[in-house]
């Protein structure tokens, strides 16, 4: 730090602090002009009356003029006191306004919060979503709709407060509200064979296309998803991306694919049936960065658990057992 | 290609394998030509740590042939003597190969308790690594990831973003850390200097084929290196040695988005990504 630095530091303290002292000074000064008398004043203020009257005494030298004609048994105010009187109080309510709206944005009562939800939440969730943080928030809420990876960008960039993602995703530098799952089933169309059935097997999917989201907006969940098809026995004959439902909709009614869907309000002219044994499902948490949880950021989380949950999203269990290998290097 | 071009890449093929990640690669004959993806942000060590472990104990004066015996107290893990029930008796140089060869927590934490974190941290600073710190032992992953995972248990409870999100192991504040730049510096002092020939020789027979290796899949290109996992995250640092005399040093740091502790796509990566950055400088 240069020498100038300093001084301009200490200057711009001092600045401050008579900034304070000059509102605090007008304060006492208030107390005294509506009493009328040291005492009184004093008393009101919780304090002893000798540094009040050094208080009014700085306050005339600051200002250059009397506020007060006193003598031994009575204090008035001067033509100047009486006008300033009427600046001081404007000046003190303007403090306790710029306090009471710092106080808001502190408690997160105020401004607004910018927050993003994956397009296949669907219209209800979204619609469900704003009501449901209006009553825990007064902030203002502009949502937005984007998927997991870029939600992930602007949640980096600061170009958004908080989002709703799609597991898998590098939580490293997140905070996280409640894991919440739920199982997917398949779309078909629906005079398919296996709508027949009550629900079906990924294995019964072979020979069909399997129609999904784009792996860009979510590559980690695209090959997850792709992985535990194999496993399960279904090697889709082709993957088509798509980014919205609709789009995935036509895909499917045009026949020879599915799509997945979580079953909350499938589409009325395709049939929609449970996976058997849930091998899939959506992982959906709200996420913000850490350390950056204001109230707004709490409610947001909140309102998303609660919507969630209605639709029939549940809190995620694990059960399946875990077998790390020699290769991961920690654990026996 | 430009450097920036070959980065781009490299991120390019992080996104692609569902992890982010760092990664500092340098010509070692030629350290003005180099590719940095991040190459100065923080990040989580795992057993990486034990390169400069080594580091120091060569430079510690202790007679490496000395022998010590790891008893049934010693800290555990999956490999080596961390495994083994009964107890052991071998040599400072050996507990050293056996903790660079297969990332051996017991031997890694015995050569610590040998010769102490500080003096860890003194070679550390006299190698001039201003950003890394070593402040954990290998039995402290496991310590801190248990107690943090609470009332959870391991290793189920690593599979739960959640769970992981609160671990004072994967938060480079609060364990051992390094810059990619700062490690490829520490293998730039192993690769010049007599003294640590041996760790040479001994990061030249890792067993783990499947990161940084996997992109060197050649018989005449020699890979030396040394890997550090920990759940979402998998690091691997290393020399690469071409039949002309090419020498390149490699940092790679990755956090897996999934958190499936089998992932071969991600340790993959480490060694693809490795490979364009080399290919880059040769």
């Amino acid at each position: 730090m240069s020498k100038s630095d300093i001084s301009l530091s200490a200057i711009a303290e001092q600045l401050s602090s008579l900034l304070v002292d000059l509102l605090r000074h007008l304060r006492y000064f208030l107390a005294v002009a509506e009493e009328l008398h040291f005492g009184r004043a004093a008393a009101r203020l919780h304090m002893s009356q000798p540094p009040l009257s050094q208080s009014i005494q700085r306050l005339e030298r600051e200002l250059g003029v009397r506020l007060f004609d006193r003598d031994a048994r009575h204090v008035a105010l001067t033509d100047a006191g009486r006008q300033i009187l009427t600046e001081a109080r404007g000046l003190l309510a303007g403090e306790d306004r710029l306090r009471a709206s710092a106080g808001r944005f502190r408690n997160g009562e105020a401004g607004s919060l910018r927050a993003g939800v994956p397009p296949d939440l669907g219209g209800r969730a979204v619609a469900a979503l704003l009501p449901a943080f209006r009553r825990r928030s007064p902030v203002e809420l502009k949502l937005k709709e984007i998927g997991t990876a870029e939600q992930l960008r602007a949640l980096a960039d600061r170009s958004l407060d908080v989002g709703v993602l799609r597991f898998p995703f590098d939580v490293s530098w997140l905070g996280l509200g409640p894991v919440l799952t739920s199982p997917l089933g398949v779309l078909l169309p629906r005079d398919h064979p296996l709508a027949a059935a009550p629900d079906v097997r990924l294995a019964d999917l072979n020979g069909l296309a399997l129609v999904l989201f784009p792996r860009a907006t979510a590559p980690a969940l695209h090959d997850e998803v792709l992985t535990t098809c194999a496993r399960h026995g279904y090697t889709p004959a082709d993957v088509h991306q798509a980014g919205n439902p609709e789009f995935a909709l036509g895909l499917v009614l045009a026949g020879g694919a599915v799509a997945l869907h979580d079953g909350v309000a499938p589409p009325v002219d395709a049939a929609w049936r449970p996976l058997r044994g849930t091998p899939l499902l959506w992982r959906t948490s709200a996420a913000w960065p850490r350390g950056r949880q204001t109230p707004a950021v709490t409610a947001f989380a909140d309102a998303v658990t609660e919507v969630l949950t209605a639709q029939g999203m549940r809190h995620a269990e694990g059960t399946l057992p875990r077998y790390p290998r020699p290769a991961a290097e920690y654990l026996a | 290609m430009t450097a920036s071009r070959a980065a781009a890449k490299v991120r390019a093929l992080f996104a692609d394998a569902g992890v982010t990640g760092r990664l500092h690669a340098v010509d070692l004959d030629h350290p003005d030509r180099e590719v940095s993806v991040g190459a100065d942000d923080p990040v989580v060590l795992a057993s990486v740590f034990k390169v400069p472990l080594v580091v120091a104990l060569h430079h510690s004066g202790l007679d490496l042939t000395r022998r010590v015996t790891l008893d049934h107290d010693r800290s555990t893990g999956p490999t080596g003597v961390g495994g083994m029930l009964d107890p052991v008796t071998m040599s400072l140089r050996d507990l050293a190969y056996l903790a660079l060869t297969v990332s051996d927590n017991a031997a890694a934490d015995a050569l610590v308790d040998l010769i102490g974190l500080d003096e860890v941290d003194r070679t550390v600073r006299e190698l001039h690594l201003g950003r890394t710190v070593v402040v954990h032992r290998a039995r402290d992953f496991a310590r801190t990831m248990a107690e943090d995972a609470a009332p959870d248990e391991l290793p189920r409870a690593l599979a739960d973003p959640v769970v992981l999100s609160r671990l004072r192991a994967l938060d480079p504040a609060q364990t051992n850390r390094g810059t990619p730049r700062d490690l490829t510096t520490l293998l730039r002092h192993v690769w010049q200097h007599d003294q640590c020939a041996p760790i040479r020789r001994i990061m030249a027979l890792q067993v783990w084929p499947h990161r940084l290796a996997s992109g060197f899949p050649f018989d005449d290109v020699r890979v030396a290196g040394k890997t550090g996992t920990l759940p979402t995250v998998r690091n691997e640092i290393g020399v690469v040695e071409y039949p002309d005399g090419g020498r390149y040093a490699v940092a790679v740091f990755t956090r897996s988005a999934s958190t499936a502790f089998t992932l071969p796509a991600a340790d993959a990566v480490v060694g693809t990504a490795a490979r364009l950055a080399v290919e880059h400088l040769r």
